[in-house]
């Protein structure tokens, strides 16, 4: 008896210890000044939850929400992606996170999906089940997919619903597992990308709430939607995987991060009076050099300053206090600047700062509670933090003319001088466009500035194309690539475009229709490059929308007349005027008839004898 | 249009009057010649063919296209079902005697006169009790009926209860009780109260009697309440059995006190609609980041899984638990009064439904069928502990048909004021969890009385087959009603095929709950339901719902309008000539 009442406590003790053991909880902010007044904002939040918990619905860190859909949906692992605004790699160098924590422009969204079946085919291992199992296994995972899509669509208040057969694609060599499965698992990856989508405020708020602090306490505190959204590139991601660090050992991990490049200028204009005013004149700082300077004429000087900034002014609000869920209450670096160490910045009181060997970086340990700022005074920019140059700069346009037909562009350029550069090129093309795969031909432009036409197998390693069904699902194309040092490959191919149905047109059809951005992998599964093009605007040929109106009468028209003479040439008899005439003057009719004009000839000639 | 001109019979003139006024005056009178008879013959012919055209091709056509496919319900038997014609529910309960003392012959007459009497007590037909010997005497026959695997069809009826028998020496008068944890009811009497077998109203029977009466007092009034919400008792013909017996079920609620109905309605009204699973969600909210984990899951085990077993006959559960920090109460809620009298702060009880913040905090109802149980364990801050509600000192409530709140106040005695501890055990969590245990039974709309949890799922599972059988019904009744007043929407054959599942499950339901196979009932009710609902929310029978005439009339128009006019007009006029020919022959005859 004694032995059975200690037992629970016993037990209880235990997952008390492994809880607290295994649901931690991180935050970072990385600030990074970029070239022209940028500054690039990285945030990171990472809650772990044990698969046990997860399991039986015990949430903690990890949300609720998202927990009961991935386990609703099978799913087990998730990348979903919001973006806006576009990259620029020629400034900004290459991308935070090595393009990991990036996607397409608008909604990316990728998972790992179990195929397998709940109960139906353990019970049976007979004929029905193992005769196309895996048929029926990417028809399952496909049904849970699109669970899944609706789910997150209405938990990120996205169109994400609209993820169907035509935008789901599965890559073959593009994307690799994040986290650590079974071997035994049946997983199924599917990709669906939303190029057209508008990320706005409506999808920060469902972010936030995923966060435990909820945006209330910590780094996430910052993130207002009007100011995340003014940047010049944004970009939001959700990951979860399971980690494991033994057999039976292991956790749900959810990352959330949130990347903004702002424009330093543009974000500190007042709330309350938004409208950019041109500078008065005395305030411009010209170049009195130039023969043409005068009052009315300026030729702006580079500034030689940076900074003057500060993170109420640029955020519009101070960091509150910390998140006080990791492990480690107070000691967890949480805001990491990288300026170079002589660059003189205020901080709020109580924070700690500690400076990186590397000469670039330092951090700040906050304090649990009060506000935190930091301000960058105004100062003479000597030495410049290093940017990563990044190894691909790749590039996507429709080149071509008239609504039939059109053709595609790629140009991928290698900037270095010593090294190839090997990857994967992953497109998906709606069902619309209908590519020509063997109009597919490679260019290679050295530095001297010298085309020449190579044949693609000298490139292009290895394809993987899945053509397009009609109205079923788009054209997968991915690439292995290897592009030569101090060169650019342009690849191109013709397409034809598609004619669709009255209804399947938007509502805005002759704005074009999106194509989503090419995904280009550098690198192996350690440690992937991600880049991504822009999306394409593809127009179609579009119809005049009143059509069928104008169909039904034009055509009712012509039937009716048509009928009309034939039906009265088969029915009617034919006289001459005269006898018809004299049928006519008969009929009552026709003698009412010859009376009203009589009457009036009367009057006629009564007027004109007045006249 | 000049040169040519109708037949003699035409009435239609197209020549313009100066044309008519220079042909009258030249008065050329020159007729035609009559036409020729083949002439006539083949513009009949002609417009006979169009119109056999029209007929027998186009009509048919027309009629295939566009008509919509409507299955075949049976609208009269799905009426009826709603009307309550087909199916009373009765609910016979088999009450079993155990006697182990008694002598078989005077154990007969016990149950005779306790039936007699009780038969006298009771108002409300539908509802009676029939006791029984129990075959085997044996004691530990009935330990614990929800356990015991249900045969699905036939077999024997529920034992509803059973009441054992004991005598005991040193008493005056008999005195009852009822296990908390069976559905079994000891009758201690002193022996001497042994009805001799003249007697015709002994007071040991009128005693047991009673007892039973009084605990099935608050299942009668639920039924009854039940079946008059329902308008079932009205429709109920008198069957040929003692008729001043057989009262409505409006009768009986009259006969109740005004508490007890007041309560009951309250109950139902509060109470979630019945459904296969039910998801529970409970939920620890705190305005700050403290406390951020609890021992939740073995509080679950520990209050709230053993109910969840005892339900298991008649919904499933899954339950979710999640912590939820820094959830703020909506800007426009009223903020909770410091109270000097009750040293604490006080929500006002007209305020309570505006406690929770739907729109920020994360209840988002869980993924799946069936509807989600909130519970709410709220932690007040520190700066705003203890949090009461004003009227009664209360810390919990329970929001009707969606879930319910309770608040924590956490001891302040400790030697930090300033804020909530980071952690609940679970012995804090347990004034909570068992608040949330009454809650949820009161959300599944369990009776309050009496004590024994047994019983009143057993009540439970009768409830929610009547429940179910008349809310099916009713759905049959409004699916019939609707595919009648709507002739233009479609009825997919799935539809037909649910309906006639719903139908057949609800007789078996009939029949079950009249033969008293109550947890059989229950399951054939169960699928009824789910088949009834599917039928009515079938998605393609709304889509086409509305194509409204005038578009139609937009459509056919600008076709039917130039084709049909000559056609029409050919067709008066072949009949009005034949007319004139018919009438011309009888003259001349």
């Amino acid at each position: 008896m004694i032995v059975l009442s200690l037992f629970p406590l016993f037990l209880l003790v235990a997952l008390s210890s492994l809880t607290y053991a295994t649901s931690d909880y991180h935050e970072s902010l990385t600030l990074q000044p970029l070239p022209q007044s940028s500054l690039l904002a990285s945030f990171n939040f990472r809650s772990n939850a044990s698969q046990e918990s997860f399991d039986e619905r015990n949430f903690r860190h990890f949300p609720r929400a998202l927990g009961q859909i991935l386990q609703h949906a099978h799913t087990k692992e998730l990348h979903l992606r919001f973006t806006t605004g576009r990259w620029d790699a020629e400034s900004w160098g290459s991308r935070p996170w090595y393009g990991v924590k990036e996607g397409n422009t608008g909604v990316e969204l990728w998972a790992w999906i179990d195929g397998a079946d709940d109960q139906e085919c353990v019970q049976s291992s007979s004929d029905p089940c193992s005769l196309d199992a895996y048929a029926d296994e990417d028809k399952r995972a496909f049904a849970k997919w699109i669970t899944l899509t609706q789910s997150l669509s209405g938990l990120f208040c996205a169109s994400l619903n609209f993820i169907d057969s035509t935008r789901t694609t599965r890559p073959v060599a593009s994307f690799s597992l994040a986290g650590d499965h079974p071997a035994s698992s049946n997983l199924h990856l599917l990709h669906g990308t939303l190029p057209g989508e508008v990320v706005c405020t409506e999808n920060l708020t469902p972010f936030l709430k995923l966060l435990p602090c909820k945006g209330k306490a910590g780094v996430a505190s910052l993130l207002d939607g009007h100011k995340l959204f003014d940047a010049s590139w944004q970009s939001m991601s959700v990951d979860v995987r399971p980690v494991c660090s033994g057999p039976d050992d292991c956790l749900v991990q959810i990352e959330q991060t949130v990347d903004i490049v702002l424009d330093l200028d543009r974000s500190k204009r007042p709330r309350d009076n938004p409208i950019p005013r041109p500078v008065p004149n005395d305030q411009l700082a010209c170049d009195t050099s130039k023969p043409y300077h005068s009052d009315d004429t300026c030729y702006p000087l580079e500034k030689t300053s940076e900074g003057g900034w500060s993170l109420s002014e640029i955020f519009g609000r101070t960091v509150s206090g910390v998140c006080p869920l990791g492990d480690s209450q107070s000691s967890e670096e949480t805001i990491c600047l990288r300026v170079p160490h002589e660059r003189g910045v205020a901080v709020s009181e109580g924070a700690v700062e500690t400076r990186k060997p590397d000469g670039f970086t330092r951090c700040y340990t906050l304090q649990p509670s009060g506000a935190f700022d930091l301000v960058m005074p105004e100062q003479e920019a000597t030495t410049h933090v290093p940017l990563d140059e990044p190894v691909l700069r790749a590039e996507r346009t429709i080149v071509g003319h008239g609504v039939e037909r059109g053709g595609m562009r790629i140009i991928f350029d290698n900037p270095s001088d010593t090294d190839a550069v090997d990857f994967m090129y992953f497109e998906t093309l709606p069902w619309f466009l209908r590519p020509y795969v063997h109009t597919l031909q490679a260019t290679i432009t050295g530095r001297d500035g010298i085309r020449r036409q190579v044949p693609t197998s000298q490139l292009i390693k290895e394809t993987f194309y899945r053509p397009a069904i009609d109205r079923e699902r788009g054209t997968q194309l991915e690439l292995a690539l290897s592009v030569p040092a101090a060169s650019t490959v342009t690849l191109t191919y013709d397409f034809e475009k598609a004619i669709l149905r009255y209804t399947e047109y938007p509502p805005d059809a002759n704005r074009g229709f999106n194509v989503a951005p090419a995904v280009i992998k550098l690198g192996g599964h350690e440690n992937p490059i991600y880049m991504r093009t822009t999306s394409l605007l593809l127009p179609l040929p579009t119809p005049d929308f009143s059509m069928p109106y104008n169909v039904i009468i034009l055509t009712s028209t012509v039937i009716a007349l048509a009928f009309g003479s034939i039906f009265n040439l088969l029915v009617r008899r034919f006289v001459s005027a005269e006898e018809a005439a004299a049928l006519t003057s008969q009929t009552l009719k026709g003698r009412l008839a010859g009376k009203v004009v009589a009457i009036r000839d009367r009057i006629k000639g009564k007027s004109a004898k007045v006249e | 249009m000049t040169s040519k001109n109708e037949d003699p019979g035409s009435s239609q003139t197209t020549s313009t009057p100066a044309n008519d006024t220079m042909s009258s005056k030249t008065g050329a009178r020159r007729l035609p010649p009559p036409e020729k008879s083949e002439a006539i013959q083949t513009r009949f012919k002609v417009i006979a063919a169009f119109w056999a055209v029209i007929i027998f091709l186009g009509f048919p056509i027309w009629w295939k296209t566009t008509s919509i496919y409507r299955a075949r319900l049976p609208i009269q038997d799905m009426v009826e079902w709603a009307d309550g014609k087909t199916c009373r529910p009765v609910f016979p309960l088999e009450i079993h005697f155990e006697t182990p003392s008694l002598p078989e012959s005077e154990a007969h007459h016990l149950l005779r006169t306790t039936q007699h009497t009780l038969d006298d007590l009771n108002e409300f037909s539908a509802h009676h009790l029939r006791l029984k010997l129990s075959e085997e005497n044996s004691v530990a026959i009935h330990e614990d009926i929800l356990e015991q695997p249900q045969p699905a069809l036939g077999g024997k009826a529920d034992t509803a209860l059973v009441v054992r028998l004991l005598p005991q020496e040193d008493l005056a008068a008999p005195r009852s009780e009822l296990h908390p944890d069976t559905t079994r009811l000891d009758v201690y009497y002193p022996p001497s109260q042994i009805p001799p077998p003249s007697a015709s109203n002994p007071p040991l029977s009128a005693y047991i009697a009673g007892e039973l009466q009084n605990l099935f007092t608050e299942e009668k009034a639920i039924i009854a309440q039940v079946l008059s919400d329902n308008n079932v008792g009205g429709a109920i013909t008198p069957t040929s059995s003692s008729s001043n017996n057989q009262q409505q079920p409006s009768a009986i609620l009259n006969s109740i006190s005004p508490q007890l109905a007041e309560s009951i309605t309250r109950r139902l009204r509060r109470s979630m609609k019945y459904a296969e699973t039910y998801h529970l969600a409970f939920s620890l909210f705190t305005p700050g980041s403290e406390p951020s984990s609890w021992d939740v899951k073995t509080a679950v085990e520990e209050y709230i899984s053993p109910l969840l077993q005892a339900f298991a006959p008649i919904s499933n559960f899954t339950v979710d638990t999640q912590v939820q920090l820094y959830a703020t109460s909506a800007p426009t809620a009223p903020l909770p009064v410091y109270d000097e009298t009750q040293a604490a702060w006080t929500l006002k009880k007209e305020d309570l439904s505006a406690f929770i913040n739907a729109a920020e905090w994360p209840l988002s109802p869980s993924i799946g069928s069936g509807p989600t149980i909130n519970f709410i364990l709220y932690v007040p801050a520190p700066s705003q502990s203890p949090m009461v509600v004003k009227e009664s000192s209360a810390t919990s409530w329970i929001i009707p048909q969606w879930g319910g709140v309770f608040l924590l106040n956490h001891p302040l005695s400790t030697a930090d004021h300033s804020s909530n501890p980071p952690h609940l055990s679970q012995e804090a969590l347990r004034p909570a969890f068992l608040t949330f245990s009454h809650q949820l039974l009161t959300l599944l709309g369990a009776p309050a009385t009496p004590a024994s949890l047994p019983f009143r799922l057993q009540t439970l599972i009768r409830i929610r087959a009547a429940t179910l059988l008349l809310s099916a019904s009713s759905t049959m009744g409004s699916l019939a009603r609707l595919t009648e007043s709507l002739p233009s929407i479609p009825i997919p054959a799935n539809v037909a095929t649910s309906v006639s599942t719903t139908l057949s499950h609800l007789a078996s339901t009939c029949e079950h709950l009249r033969e008293g196979r109550f947890q059989a009932a229950l399951a054939d009710a169960r699928v009824a339901e789910t088949e009834a609902e599917r039928s009515f929310f079938e998605k393609s029978m709304v889509g086409q719902v509305y194509f409204p005439d005038e578009h139609k009339v937009a459509v056919y128009l600008p076709l039917l309008g130039p084709v049909g006019v000559p056609l029409i007009v050919g067709l008066l006029k072949e009949v009005k000539r034949i007319v004139t020919g018919l009438k011309a022959k009888k003259q001349q005859t």
